[in-house]
């Protein structure tokens, strides 16, 4: 009885510890995440309709200077090394992007990339001539080319969205544009995402995707206008990586706590024994 | 039966089991508190053999150590993971049992006389084991391990004289730097591990020698060790083997479901000289002697005078504190001041991980008074007691 005493005080004073550094510690150096904005409600609501053939038309005379859409045929006029140095980074290809991102950032996006993105030396220039009708053509070209998203794998969306900038190096992904002028464009190499899922809280990540500023005020990340989704999946990848045998553990958990169970019996049967014969 | 006798006619083995094992009595007054030594050395062994396992993966350089402890060790080699989790979560529970074991020896007076040795060496062990840790977390060279290193080594500058040079000795370089990483690792993986098995037999001789402490703190004559005792094996050992087996559950339940404490998410980031976190701490065991050296926080000397003293004036316990009462049990005064002690250890421990700006500042001031406080009753404290024991001893 005693024994067991003891071990609630000493239980309890372990547990206010934890609470102390771990999560209150926690808050009061990080503060609560505030919730992500997947609706990027300070950008003006649209929905865009529009034709797809008329939305070719535009996309290759206004975009396909510098992007692709493989998915259609369509290379870009410019090559990866011309834009690398004129834009310091390389320009995505466009095949899927209908669906990774939302619609109405999108539209705002490609008037205005800097203040949608909220990073001011984004590399786009802005295509403020474009109307609303002409914006929801292309858009919905490049919806009627793209992978629906239910289709779309964490990887996939980690490729069209990240890789421009981010390596994962454990992944064997490399980001696509040379880091010498990431440096130039940015002010520093972005970093690795490999073990960001473990870095990171996904909380954190949630919300610093859907609007960096938020998270890290003057970071060079642009806001990428992502739709919850794929968002969740690029997230749930990146966990994945960082944490490989996260199944193999829980199972292999069990089975060790389950011995170890059997085994705090046997040996307090064989306590038993030896006080029994003491007095 | 013959293979027994042939040892025993050379290496004198029946005479060696005798005075370590089967005549070595252990007092019946105890209670589990006393099986934290035992605990001490199963987790010293886990972290021995876990330590030896990591080694045959880990890349002391600091370009590749990164990528050979999170790469290679944690998602390549078969079961790397878990060597890691037990080695990590294995060095934060040592100082878990280790400051139950010390905190046992101070309630029960196990420091004081004839045992000034057993606890010397004990708290010798102690500070082997920071420096084990220290060193050790250098290693997986991310953000934490880098700028923890970088802080800690900073505080020798301010040593008079030889401050600065020494500082650079330590490092081998200007800044935390590769050639500290591969001493680092020297230190970690050979001379302090080595260091520490010696005193940790000369630990355990002392206690073959005086014998263990008991909650009454009334020592038991050598002829009636053997009627008031229990022989340390089988019977003691056979609990031992219980606590540790309950303990093993809880141990490796951390390790497989709770492991993220032991592994802080900044040091998934590799170390980057020109890159500082928004927030510098040790790990959590050492969070409280942290505490005392930011708690005089308007005077960067004061606090690293107080900081060393924290570290050491426990060693000094056996002539700080001399009363002739030894067990807390029958001291009431001592009771309260070390209740008061335990909870403002707890309190510098939550302390030293919070930014130290304002009242969190004050409070760190506060608790750091009350850790020295602790320090200077414990000699009023005896001198009262020794003198109620003078006038109770006329009365009787």
């Amino acid at each position: 009885m005693k024994d067991l005493k003891i071990l609630a005080i000493i239980s309890i004073l372990v547990i206010i510890t934890y609470i102390g550094i771990e999560p209150f510690a926690k808050h009061e150096m990080h503060g609560t995440v505030p919730p992500p904005d997947y609706n990027y409600l300070d950008l003006p609501k649209k929905e865009l309709t529009g034709n797809p053939e008329q939305g070719k038309v535009l996309f290759k005379q206004n975009c396909a200077s510098c992007h692709s859409v493989q998915a259609d045929g369509i290379s870009a006029t410019m090559d990866k090394q011309t834009a690398q140095l004129s834009f310091k980074v390389v320009p995505p290809d466009l095949s899927n992007i209908a669906s990774i991102i939302e619609p109405h950032f999108f539209a705002a996006f490609v008037k205005d990339p800097q203040s949608a993105t909220k990073f001011p030396k984004f590399a786009m220039p802005g295509m403020s001539y474009l109307t609303d009708e002409q914006i929801g053509h292309i858009y919905s070209y490049l919806k009627s080319v793209a992978k629906p998203q239910e289709k779309l794998t964490g990887k996939d969306i980690l490729h069209d969205a990240c890789t421009r900038c981010h390596s994962v190096k454990y992944q064997k992904i490399k980001a696509q544009t040379d880091p010498k002028y990431l440096n130039d464009y940015l002010g520093k190499v972005p970093p690795d995402l490999s073990l960001m899922g473990k870095a990171k809280e996904e909380e954190y990540l949630a919300t610093f995707i859907s609007n960096p500023q938020v998270m890290l005020p003057g970071t060079s990340m642009p806001r990428l206008g992502l739709k919850q989704e794929s968002a969740e999946k690029v997230i749930a990848y990146l966990d994945n990586i960082a944490d490989p045998h996260k199944e193999e553990r829980n199972k292999l958990g069990l089975w060790v706590l389950g011995y170890l169970v059997v085994l705090a019996g046997l040996t307090y049967a064989w306590k038993r024994k030896i006080w029994s014969n003491l007095h | 039966m013959k293979f027994i006798d042939w040892l025993d006619e050379r290496l004198a083995i029946r005479q060696l089991m005798k005075v370590m094992l089967l005549e070595y009595y252990v007092p019946k007054n105890i209670n589990f508190l006393w099986s934290f030594g035992v605990l001490i050395m199963l987790v010293l062994i886990i972290l021995i053999v876990s330590g030896i396992f990591l080694l045959m993966y880990y890349k002391p350089d600091a370009n590749l150590a990164f990528d050979s402890v999170n790469k290679t060790i944690m998602m390549d080699v078969e079961f790397g993971w878990l060597f890691r989790h037990v080695h990590a979560v294995g060095a934060s529970i040592m100082f878990l049992v280790l400051f139950i074991h010390m905190g046992r020896g101070i309630y029960y007076g196990s420091f004081k006389p004839p045992r000034e040795l057993v606890w010397l060496t004990g708290y010798f062990l102690f500070i082997l084991m920071a420096a084990t840790a220290f060193t050790g977390y250098l290693l997986p060279w991310g953000q934490m391990s880098y700028w923890a290193a970088q802080t800690i080594t900073t505080l020798f500058e301010k040593i008079p004289v030889i401050g600065p040079d020494l500082v650079i000795w330590i490092r081998g370089n200007y800044i935390v730097a590769d050639a500290t990483l591969t001493r680092f690792f020297a230190l970690h993986v050979v001379f302090l591990p080595l260091l520490l098995i010696f005193v940790t037999v000369v630990h355990l001789y002392a206690v073959r020698i005086v014998g263990s402490n008991n909650e009454d703190g009334i020592e038991i004559p050598k002829e009636e060790k053997k009627k008031k005792g229990i022989p340390f094996w089988p019977v003691f050992m056979s609990k031992e083997f219980f606590v540790m087996s309950v303990f093993l559950i809880f141990f490796f339940w951390l390790v497989f479901y709770k492991f993220d404490f032991a592994m802080d998410p900044i040091n998934f980031t590799p170390a980057n000289y020109l890159q500082t976190p928004p927030h510098i701490y040790p790990e959590w065991y050492f969070l409280a002697f942290y505490e005392v050296l930011r708690g005089f926080f308007f005077s960067q000397n004061l606090g690293l005078i107080a900081f060393v003293l924290s570290m050491l004036l426990p060693m000094f316990l056996p002539w700080i504190d001399k009363s002739p009462i030894k067990s807390g049990n029958h001291r009431p005064l001592f009771k309260i001041a070390f209740w008061i002690f335990v909870l403002d250890f707890i309190f510098l421990t939550v302390l030293g991980k919070l930014p130290p700006t304002g009242l969190y500042g004050w409070l760190g001031f506060v608790g750091s008074l009350v850790f020295f406080a602790f320090f200077i009753a414990l000699p009023i404290i005896s001198r009262i007691e020794r003198k109620e024991l003078e006038r109770g001893g006329n009365k009787q």
